[in-house]
């Protein structure tokens, strides 16, 4: 079970949280090819280790929040708001 | 000849309870009132205009914290965004009226009726509230005043803390009152329950 740190409400349960996915994708610019919004839309890396993602706060703010979690110790290194720039650790997690 | 509509009546969610009392071992732990309906409308800041929103009506912008104004209460639901409830007895000039205040820097969308207030009081409320609320409820914790958006039994709630006794109000979207009742009741019923009806 997660606890997420919302920059609005503070620490809230995951159960409040809904998962939407990479946080790092960028839209392509409206001319680029079809290969590459194929890419954009359905091809998603699936790292182990350091992943930033979006969690939208349906049952608080509903404000989406970007989040920095390890994919196997789970741990939540940052969290912040949509526009924020979040550090990603070089190494894998503390414990 | 032209088919007359039928007359529409109005009603609350929870409009067609009879009022009961229910005691357990201890007696009755827990009194649940539905609260008459009021005048609501949700308030939302235009970009960069949350400071200017908040001094014009005198709110708190920040959030976790309700204020307490002349003719409503405020709650802040996310940034920039409050929701409105008033005190007063004639619903149909609220809106307009805070829309007149803001004007420019903010817009409103009229929500009455779109969620109904249930107030949870008596020895055992802040017990029941543990049990479905994931939130930190404990007096050492919070007090009079705390406002906050979560959920209860997966139902999106807004919790008001409007005493220390303590006394909550929980503000639930009006197609989830009649299930969301339903099991406050049921969670209840082991701390001994009194209903009453203020809705109309
Ligand atoms: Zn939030």
């Amino acid at each position: 079970m997660h606890q997420i740190d919302c920059p609005w409400c503070g620490v809230r349960d995951e159960t409040e949280f809904q998962y939407q996915g990479d946080a790092t994708v960028i839209r392509p610019a409206p001319d680029a090819s079809e290969e590459t919004f194929f890419k954009y839309v359905y091809v998603r890396d699936n790292p182990k280790g350091w992943h930033t993602e979006w969690w939208h706060h349906l049952g608080g703010c509903r404000q989406w929040v970007k989040v920095v979690r390890h994919t196997v110790s789970h741990e939540i290194h940052a969290t912040g708001r949509a526009q924020d720039k979040l550090p990603v650790p070089d190494e894998g997690p503390k414990s | 000849m032209v088919e007359r509509a039928p007359d529409f009546v109005a009603v609350t969610p929870l409009g067609d309870f009879e009022p009961f009392t229910r005691g357990a071992g201890d007696g009755v732990g827990v009194n649940l009132s539905v609260q008459p309906a009021r005048a609501m409308v949700q308030l939302f800041a235009r970009n960069g205009k949350a400071d200017d929103v908040a001094k014009n009506l005198k709110l708190e912008a920040r959030p976790g914290q309700a204020t307490i104004c002349k003719n409503f209460v405020t709650f802040p639901l996310s940034s920039g965004q409050w929701l409105l409830v008033s005190n007063a007895d004639d619903p149909e000039k609220f809106a307009p009226a805070i829309e007149k205040k803001i004007s420019g820097i903010g817009y409103i969308s009229e929500q009455s009726d779109a969620r109904i207030c249930i107030r949870v009081s008596g020895l055992k409320a802040r017990d029941l509230m543990s049990r479905g609320c994931r939130l930190d409820l404990h007096e050492s914790v919070i007090s009079k005043g705390f406002c906050a958006q979560t959920q209860m039994a997966q139902v999106g709630v807004l919790i008001h803390q409007v005493d220390d006794a303590p006394i909550y109000d929980l503000y639930v979207y009006a197609g989830f009152a009649k299930p969301f009742w339903q099991w406050l009741i049921d969670i209840s019923s082991q701390f001994g329950i009194s209903a009453e009806n203020k809705g109309e």
